[in-house]
């Protein structure tokens, strides 16, 4: 949840300081191509045109869906992953390059073009190590996920306002599509992988460490325990994720993450298993060769991805509908802490999609008022929390997107309508209850 | 006027709260949990009671001061509204301890302590005076951070931003602290303090429409701080005497 928070936090930031001087310079890209909104428009044509382009943005993401899934098939990895290391690169570098300079003529901040080369290129460069390499300490890669989710968020807030909307509908209807109805494309990519127990290249935020032992199975009974506990109190029955490491040729590593697992920063509530359930648990892992480490789970949740990249989820493991199952019965003490807390530190892997269009939802709302983005926040973190419970029932891959933009954008629109007159009304003569 | 004043304003309605935050809820997630909750219950009573008023809106009123009855009616039916969600909020939180104990009780561990379940009380409530902050508040704030300030003909001493601070956090101290107090009533069947919560919200929200006079503010902001007060030291009083009474059973 803090991720999530963070990133729209400085998006709404960013869109509060770049609001005044982008003004309305309309950008045509792919969101556009079919119409471009003027504010001279009458709601019918804006409303028009926002379908239009809405139908051709899911038909382009879908497309690009169509092929990625056929690449997975005809095995094409290395090319998936040097193309998400090229599209990384991109996104720091030509997309966030002028947000960058945006920022700098905002702020009259006095640098050179040379020194601002420079530092641009560097910054690029070690996202782009960061997103796939296991050397790279989790903070860097943590906060290069998120500055991809800002750049990407802040680039998608330009779009005119109609279409904004009927774009971020469009899209949820359109994971809720390809997630779970029968020939959707995301879901065929997680079977297939699921089929081959291989894992994705794709961009994915993870909030804990991770190692890439390449042990298999091999591990003291001692430590086991100690490590299991540890692992379990990270996963727990939701989200997504890929190992970002997975995509270099050994699927079988990854046991070894548990040793790292630390109560995850996002500070969430953590199942932390009791120490009867471990053997179970034990048995099962013991047949696993390969793990996805901490994964917990049959239960996934894919995200969207926008046009640059696309950031996939990952198919269950075995081990983890059991490690599921034991976390569905939480509680278990803190020391010396009297409340029994629900704790689920979950080591949170959140696709990058759903980063960039809450950030996208929560920016729109931004241009308006503060009361509407306050709103919307608490409408998408309450929608995350209802898709991870509902995951935590379900068990099999969930879209992210959904319930938490339904939410926001109903939030949105009863805010803006009804709230502020009533609100705005009542405070601003100085009477508030 | 500046930044520095608009993060200023932002801080004097927020600042306890934020305090309140870092030190007692942020240790445990499941408070912070109910804390967004809560404000999301809030928000949606706010969206529920803007609904039904919003066809009454805005308030014609004719320079002869009638405008106390609309406003005082629209601040009696939110605060009965309120209340009675405040009810319910009970109700739901009864069947979640209900299930915590189970949980507890089918691992053998101990149940839910005095404390914690005043802590959840004491969440609850924050997340409603943070609701009540920053929709009655920040959102009006925006135009706080840029160079000029804005004055309130009825309250001409003080920039409107200011004064509305002030009694947002007189208001965020009423509502984190009755929210205790009336969980506590509720848990004991204590009459008294379950009535005193909907009574102190009443004369508060009533106590505003005093600004509506010309220098009002003058008396209602004072008047509204002895309400805060009150509350805060019913609320201190009613817990140090069930501790008490806990320790010595």
């Amino acid at each position: 949840m803090s991720p999530v928070s963070i990133c729209m936090f400085l998006v709404v930031l960013l869109v509060y300081s770049l609001t005044n001087t982008s003004a309305s310079s309309a950008v045509r890209t792919a969101a556009n191509l079919v119409y471009l909104e003027s504010p001279t428009d009458t709601p019918a044509e804006k409303l028009e045109g926002a379908l239009l382009n809405a139908l051709v943005f899911v038909i382009l993401i879908a497309f690009v869906t169509f092929v990625l899934v056929l690449l997975y098939y005809y095995r094409c990895t290395s090319f998936l992953k040097h193309y998400t290391r090229f599209s990384a690169f991109f996104v720091l570098s030509f997309m966030g390059g002028p947000i960058f300079l945006t920022i700098i003529q905002h702020f009259n901040i006095p640098v050179d073009s040379v020194t601002c080369f420079i530092l641009l290129f560097n910054f690029s460069i070690l996202g782009v190590l960061s997103v796939f390499s296991n050397g790279v300490p989790i903070l860097i890669r943590q906060s290069y996920m998120v500055a991809l989710g800002i750049v990407v968020a802040a680039w998608f807030t330009r779009l005119p306002e109609w279409t904004t909307w009927v774009l971020l509908v469009a899209l949820a209807l359109y994971d809720l599509v390809a997630v779970l109805a029968p020939g959707g494309p995301l879901k065929i990519l997680v079977e297939l992988a699921s089929r081959r127990q291989e894992e994705l290249p794709a961009l994915v935020y993870e909030a804990r460490p991770t190692t890439n032992a390449n042990i298999s199975g091999s591990r003291g009974g001692s430590t086991l325990a100690g490590l299991l506990v540890a692992g379990m109190s990270q996963n727990d029955g939701s989200d997504h994720g890929v190992e970002l490491q997975a995509v270099s040729a050994s699927p079988r590593t990854n046991i070894g993450n548990y040793e790292n697992e630390i109560a995850s920063e996002s500070g969430h509530m953590v199942i932390n298993m009791d120490n009867d359930d471990e053997e179970e648990v034990e048995v099962v892992r013991e047949d696993q060769e390969e793990t996805s480490p901490l994964m917990a789970g049959n239960s996934r949740e894919r995200s969207r991805s926008p046009m640059m990249y696309e950031s996939t989820d990952n198919s269950s493991r075995r081990l983890n509908e059991v490690a599921v199952a034991e976390m569905m019965r939480p509680r278990r003490e803190r020391d010396g802490d009297e409340m029994i807390e629900v704790m689920n530190g979950r080591g949170i892997k959140l696709g990058l999609g759903d980063f960039v269009f809450y950030s996208v939802l929560v920016g729109r709302a931004a241009m308006y008022d503060l009361m509407t983005v306050y709103a919307c926040y608490l409408a998408i973190i309450s929608g995350l929390g209802c898709t991870l419970i509902l995951l935590a029932v379900c068990r099999h891959a969930l879209p992210a997107l959904p319930i938490s933009i339904a939410l926001g954008v109903i939030f949105y629109f009863l805010t803006r309508l009804l709230m502020e007159p009533f609100v705005v009304g009542t405070s601003s003569n100085l009477m508030m209850f | 006027m500046t930044v520095a004043a608009g993060i200023g304003y932002a801080l004097l309605a927020l600042g306890p709260s934020l305090s309140l935050f870092v030190a007692v809820i942020s240790q445990k997630p499941f408070l912070i949990l109910t804390v967004l909750s809560s404000t999301l219950l809030w928000l949606m009573s706010l969206i529920v009671l803007a609904g039904v008023w919003r066809a009454f809106l805005p308030f014609k009123t004719t320079p002869s001061s009638s405008a106390w009855l609309p406003y005082s009616i629209l601040i009696l039916s939110s605060v009965v509204f309120q209340e009675g969600l405040r009810v319910l909020f009970w109700r739901i939180y009864k069947k979640l301890e209900d299930i915590l104990d189970a949980f507890a009780d089918r691992v053998s561990k101990p149940r839910l302590f005095l404390t914690d379940k005043m802590q959840i009380a004491l969440a609850g409530g924050m997340g409603h005076g943070v609701a009540h902050a920053v929709f009655f508040c920040l959102s009006l704030l925006t135009p706080a951070f840029g160079p000029a300030t804005f004055y309130v003909e009825k309250c001409s001493q003080m920039p409107f931003f200011l004064v509305s601070s002030m009694i947002a956090l007189a208001f965020v101290t009423i509502h984190t602290f009755s929210m205790v107090i009336a969980f506590n009533g509720y848990a004991e069947g204590n009459r008294v303090d379950q009535l005193i919560v909907p009574v102190v919200h009443l004369v508060a929200g009533m106590l505003t429409l005093v600004n509506l006079a010309s220098g009002g503010c003058i008396i209602g902001i004072p008047l509204l701080y002895c309400m805060a007060l009150f509350t805060l030291l019913h609320c201190g009083k009613m817990v140090w005497k069930r501790l008490a009474d806990s320790q010595n059973r």
